[in-house]
């Protein structure tokens, strides 16, 4: 059996504790391992003794410690996958997670794909049925998940931008394929110069995504979190609870706040985006007007909406009309305002929103707000732990395929300039092209084709 | 009358002779038949074989023990080298082909195989008996066979037009085969129609030649054959001339003439080989297109005219030929025609080329939705040795994307909706740089080694070729030259190239400039044969790429041993996507792998699929 791939990958779902696993497999578990670990005296690790306990750390490729680990080895056929595995706790926050992900994948490893390791273990006979069907599960729910996250970012800017690069890519693509195939059908030459130029352009834009890529994975993977209801109720409150700091403005005056208010926050590892709105009303000041019109366009276009009532005051009829509205959103129930003497009933949603998610909570105290968080992170994520990479290393896996489509647009831009044949040149192309469509979806082998035929008239 | 043979090959065009010798070779009793005796190995188009992609299948048919390398380089007028300036995995041969001479020296070479029995006759029918078919020619002779292969190329109900005139016809005047056409479907084979055609043949004495720009031949060290010894023969000329304003406008004014803008024509044409009427309105911005006037042979006056197939009346054919320089006084031998024919769809085909559900009956070539000499072949190849196999109540032979171009083109076939005849391009092959024309042998030979198809002889000769180079490369990985020795001098006095620390020969060989040839003349003179260098020059050369691919093709190997039963039912494996599970329903892939090419199948759905089988195997 020839060499397989030596794969990587988040195992623990997002914010699980305080303890995150990644669990890297194949035949070169072990080298990767030795690269990125170290004993806790800093030599390295030169023993792997199988299914024990060791404690060491994470470092860079410049010998920095990342973060205090433990480590196992599991050795092939008596793994998970049946290859190869190391397996590594680290300290469960996201963004230290993401970090040693990316040192493994430095080191020679390369991001799964979402089911990979199911698909190893059952390539290698190693998965027992029921718990492989749980497990495939929840990669299609999870991968339901990122493909409707995907869809927003596909309407969003930023793989607007990488489908651009794409286009470019291909169109500078083509007429080196067209060539290759067809010599005898005066497809223009070649002209270096000119496609060094272009390639510059998309390797700066491709460049420029990965600069950002840090701070731009959250905000592009981050489901959108709506806080909406009548003025008054406390929805600024509430986000300012949530965010831990005073970011919208509160006063007792109704219609305080007027535009939307919009915070990414990282709900024990999922990042999402909440947002604050205008409170809703029939109103006569046009300001007003535009911002509860804006509020129930974000209502709309919500991954989950929180509706908050003022649980110390009798139903409103602006209260019911929203009760209407939103019946068909599955929106969370928050009573807001317990710390009041209470005059509205749960009971009362019970039956008007029949099966929706209720709270109570004080914006003011605090009280009610980690159960409303559990429920916030349960409606976006979905139940039950994970053997598999979760959304989140969709995000990493973006990263990486950004990364890889630069190291293989440099190689062109120096085959461009070194006089490295047109077959070379279309092959980095080609795998700069696939390593971007790992992020947009797009499979180019059948476009380049017929590129070719509606650009270049062939058959002598 | 009743005879009995081991295998029928229906059909002596390209696929049906490759198909032919390989059974015969496997030691099957043969009966191979056609339409008529006097064209096999037809060449209805283009007189010409090879081409980036289609000269490495020409070379992979030879590797395994095929015809159409060792038939090409005997028969050729001229060949060229192309894209010699372009890199390893693009590099091609193409030849000229003498026509007639290319049918006799095939007859020539399945004549001689007494396993083989040629026969004129038109099948009407085929029908299975318990385990065996039984064929029914049109004057009622009949045949039993174990196997039978079905090459009937463009012939199933083939329809010719030529403007407003059309009959039922085969290509170039021949006999079509109607009724087997209609047995087939009448038994359950689905039939989509596809389209092609072939310009004016015209006559050499009536060409102006000093208005063209002559194209000679290559002087070459090889042609494509791996085994038959190589001759230079003196080149015979092609020629080139364009089309201009004046042929277009015509072209233009007489469109509604043409049968495929009238709607005679319904079935689907190709892209890369257009008719001059499609290249007109499709590329309206182009002021000429380029014509090449080729010839058919050494002992005919008949000259192809390259680029202007077309299917307009015959008047206008020849208005708008007289347009183009040197053909101002043409006079045409056979006009162009379009052909509309019978293609079996890609479901009904398994990677062995079976069709589905027909034990023992393989389809090779056109038929297959396939378009081109080389393309034929390599599945006549591959159909021939699965019958074989099948006779022997072996497992088919099944060629890996990664392993070959004629892999690429099985599993494409079967795989992906064409709506067009299929050619080969280097760009349907994601492992170009390890499918080269130069190692066609060392991926192949083994195995047409293990089916017969090679003599002692010729394996012997590969064998010692390949040892030759495992010790070449060997050699320039171990011999280093140190910096300041006589041989680091004996470089830089050649090659101006000095040497800084200690090199070995094969880091030498990487330098872009570096050739081998170089280096064996300067420290190992008794090395030599090109052919053994040009494989070692692009292993090391290119051993980046290389590994590169070997780890993709790693990646995909396992995926392509988890075989899919055929008996799935895919209505009752849940959690698919609806897209995915009507795609499965109509393609039934073989190999997770293969599920994993067709498009709209993620993996995810993949995953589901693993699941759901390996669940079978549990109950069972
Ligand atoms: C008009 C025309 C234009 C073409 N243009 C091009 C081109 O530009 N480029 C290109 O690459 N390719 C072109 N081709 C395609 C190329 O000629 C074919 O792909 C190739 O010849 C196919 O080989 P084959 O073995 O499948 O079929 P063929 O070579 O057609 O052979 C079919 C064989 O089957 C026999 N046969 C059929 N029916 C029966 C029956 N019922 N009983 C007994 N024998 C039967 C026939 O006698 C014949 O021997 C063209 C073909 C035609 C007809
Ligand atoms: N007692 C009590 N008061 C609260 C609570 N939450 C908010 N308030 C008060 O209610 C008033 C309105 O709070 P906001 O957060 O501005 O309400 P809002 O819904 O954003 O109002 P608009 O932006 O005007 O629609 C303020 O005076 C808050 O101090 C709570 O839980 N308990
Ligand atoms: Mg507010």
């Amino acid at each position: 059996m020839s060499e397989t791939e030596t794969i990587a990958a988040i195992s623990t779902p997002p914010g699980e504790g305080g303890i995150g696993i990644i669990r890297i497999s194949g035949d070169q578990a072990l080298a990767v391992g030795a690269k990125i670990l170290r004993q806790r005296s800093g030599n390295p690790v030169t023993t792997w003794p199988e299914r024990k306990v060791r404690l060491g750390y994470v470092v860079t490729a410049e010998d920095d410690p990342i973060d205090e680990v433990i480590y196992f080895y599991f050795k092939k056929n008596r793994s998970y996958t049946g290859e190869d595995v190391l397996e590594i706790q680290g300290h469960g926050g996201y963004q230290n997670l993401k970090r040693i992900l990316s040192t493994i994948l430095q080191a020679g490893a390369r991001a799964a794909e979402p089911g990979e390791f199911t698909q190893r273990a059952f390539l290698n006979g190693r998965l027992d049925l029921a718990q492989a069907e749980a497990v495939i599960d929840l990669i299609r729910s999870r991968t339901d998940l990122a493909q409707r996250i995907a869809l927003n970012q596909l309407r969003g800017s930023l793989s607007g931008v990488i489908k651009e690069q794409e286009d470019k890519l291909l169109a500078l693509l083509v007429p080196v394929e067209g060539a290759l195939d067809f010599p005898e059908d005066e497809i223009p030459d070649l002209e270096r110069s000119k496609a060094q130029k272009e390639l510059q352009a998309i390797r700066s834009n491709v460049a420029n995504l990965l600069a950002g890529a840090e701070r731009g994975i959250i905000l592009r993977d981050a489901a959108t979190v709506v806080i909406a209801g009548r003025p008054n109720v406390g929805k600024s409150s509430l986000l300012n609870q949530l965010l831990g700091e005073e970011r919208a403005i509160v006063t007792p005056i109704p219609g305080t706040t007027r535009d939307f208010v919009s915070e990414i926050i990282d709900l024990e590892g999922v990042p999402i985006r909440l947002v604050d709105t205008a409170g809703v009303r029939a109103s006569v000041d046009p300001v007003e007007k535009a911002g509860v019109e804006k509020a129930y366009r974000l209502m709309a276009e919500a991954d989950l909406i929180l509706v908050i009532f003022d649980a110390a005051t009798p139903l409103t009829t602006e209260d019911r009309e929203l009760i209407t509205f939103l019946a068909e959103k599955q929106p969370i129930i928050v009573l807001n305002k317990t710390d009041l003497p209470v005059k509205l009933p749960t009971s009362f949603f019970q039956t008007a929103l029949p099966g929706a998610k209720i709270r109570s909570i004080s914006a003011l105290t605090g009280e009610g707000i980690p159960a409303l968080k559990a429920e916030i992170r349960q409606a976006i994520m979905g139940t039950g732990g994970s053997e598999e990479q979760p959304v989140l290393v969709t995000r990493i896996r973006h990263q990486e395929a950004l990364k890889e489509a630069l190291g293989l647009l440099d190689l062109v831009a120096q085959g461009l300039e070194e006089q490295l044949s047109e077959d070379l040149l279309a092959v980095n192309l080609r795998a700069a092209l696939e390593a971007l469509g790992r992020i947009t979806g797009r499979s180019v082998s059948d476009e380049i084709i017929k590129e070719i035929f509606s650009q270049f008239c062939i058959g002598k | 009358m009743q005879q009995n043979y081991e295998v029928a090959v229906i059909g002596a065009g390209h696929a049906g002779c490759e198909a032919a010798n390989a059974t015969a070779k496997m030691g099957f009793k043969t009966l191979l038949l056609t339409i008529n005796f006097n064209n096999i190995a037809f060449m209805p188009c283009n007189p010409s074989i090879g081409g980036p992609g289609k000269g490495t299948l020409v070379r992979e048919v030879d590797a395994l023990g095929g015809l159409i390398g060792r038939n090409t380089d005997r028969c050729h007028l001229q060949m060229r080298a192309l894209n010699t300036q372009k890199g390893p995995a693009v590099q091609a041969l193409r030849a000229q082909a003498d026509k007639q001479f290319y049918q006799q020296s095939m007859q020539n070479y399945l004549e001689v195989q007494p396993l083989i029995t040629i026969r004129q006759g038109e099948v009407i029918a085929l029908e299975q008996l318990t385990d065996h078919w039984r064929l029914t020619l049109s004057t009622g002779i009949r045949y039993e066979v174990g196997a039978v292969v079905i090459a009937t190329g463009t012939f199933l109900r083939g329809q010719v037009h030529i403007g407003s005139l059309k009959f039922p016809s085969g290509p170039q005047g021949q006999h079509p085969a109607i009724a087997f056409g209609e047995n087939l479907e009448a038994q359950g084979v689905k039939f989509k129609r596809f389209k092609t055609g072939t310009p004016a043949r015209v006559r050499k004495r009536s060409l102006n030649f000093n208005a063209m720009v002559e194209q000679p031949g290559d002087r070459l060290d090889h042609g494509f054959s791996f085994w038959l010894p190589w001759e230079q023969r003196e080149p015979v000329s092609c020629w080139l001339t364009y089309t201009n304003q004046k042929t277009h406008e015509l072209i233009r004014k007489n469109l509604h003439l043409a049968p495929m803008y009238c709607g005679a024509i319904t079935g689907t044409g190709t892209r890369y080989c257009p008719a001059i009427e499609n290249k007109v309105v499709n590329f309206p911005q182009r002021e000429r297109h380029q014509v090449f006037i080729e010839p058919e042979g050494l002992t005919t006056d008949e000259m192809y005219v390259a680029g202007l197939s077309s299917s307009l009346p015959e008047e206008i054919q020849d208005q708008f030929l007289r347009t183009v320089p040197g053909l101002e006084a043409v006079e045409i031998v056979r006009p162009g025609y379009a052909i509309e024919y019978d293609v079996i769809g890609p479901e009904q085909l398994l990677t062995s080329l079976q069709i589905r559900g027909w034990l023992g009956v393989f389809c090779a070539g056109q038929i297959n939705g396939t378009s081109g000499y080389e393309e034929a072949a390599a599945q006549g190849i591959i159909a021939g040795i699965n019958a074989g196999l099948y006779l022997r109540g072996e497992t088919p032979f099944v060629l890996q994307r990664n392993e070959a171009y004629i892999g690429v083109l099985i599993d494409d076939l079967v795989t992906k909706e064409n709506d067009e005849p299929y050619r080969i391009m280097t760009s349907r092959a994601e492992f170009r740089l390890s499918l080269r024309q130069d190692n066609a042998d060392l991926r192949l030979t083994d195995y047409g080694h293990r089916f017969n198809l090679l003599s002692a002889e010729e394996y012997d000769r590969f064998q010692k070729k390949r040892e030759n180079i495992t010790k070449k490369m060997a050699f320039l990985a171990d011999h280093h030259l140190s910096p300041g020795s006589a041989e680091a001098q004996r470089l830089q006095d050649k090659t101006g190239i000095k040497i800084q620390q200690k090199t070995s020969l094969k880091q030498l060989l990487r330098k872009p400039e570096m050739k081998t040839a170089e280096l064996w003349a300067l420290f190992a003179p008794e090395q030599g044969s090109p052919l053994e260098d040009e494989v070692v020059e692009n292993q090391i050369k290119y051993e980046g790429y290389l590994d590169r691919e070997a780890k993709m093709a790693a990646r995909l190997a396992k995926m392509e041993e988890k075989k899919l039963p055929d008996d799935i039912d895919y209505n009752l494996v849940p959690n698919l996507s609806s897209e995915a599970r009507e795609k499965l329903k109509r393609f039934q892939p073989e190999t997770l792998g293969q599920a994993g090419r067709i498009s709209g199948i993620s993996p995810a759905d993949l995953s589901t699929l693993l699941i759901w089988i390996t669940r079978g195997k549990r109950d069972e």
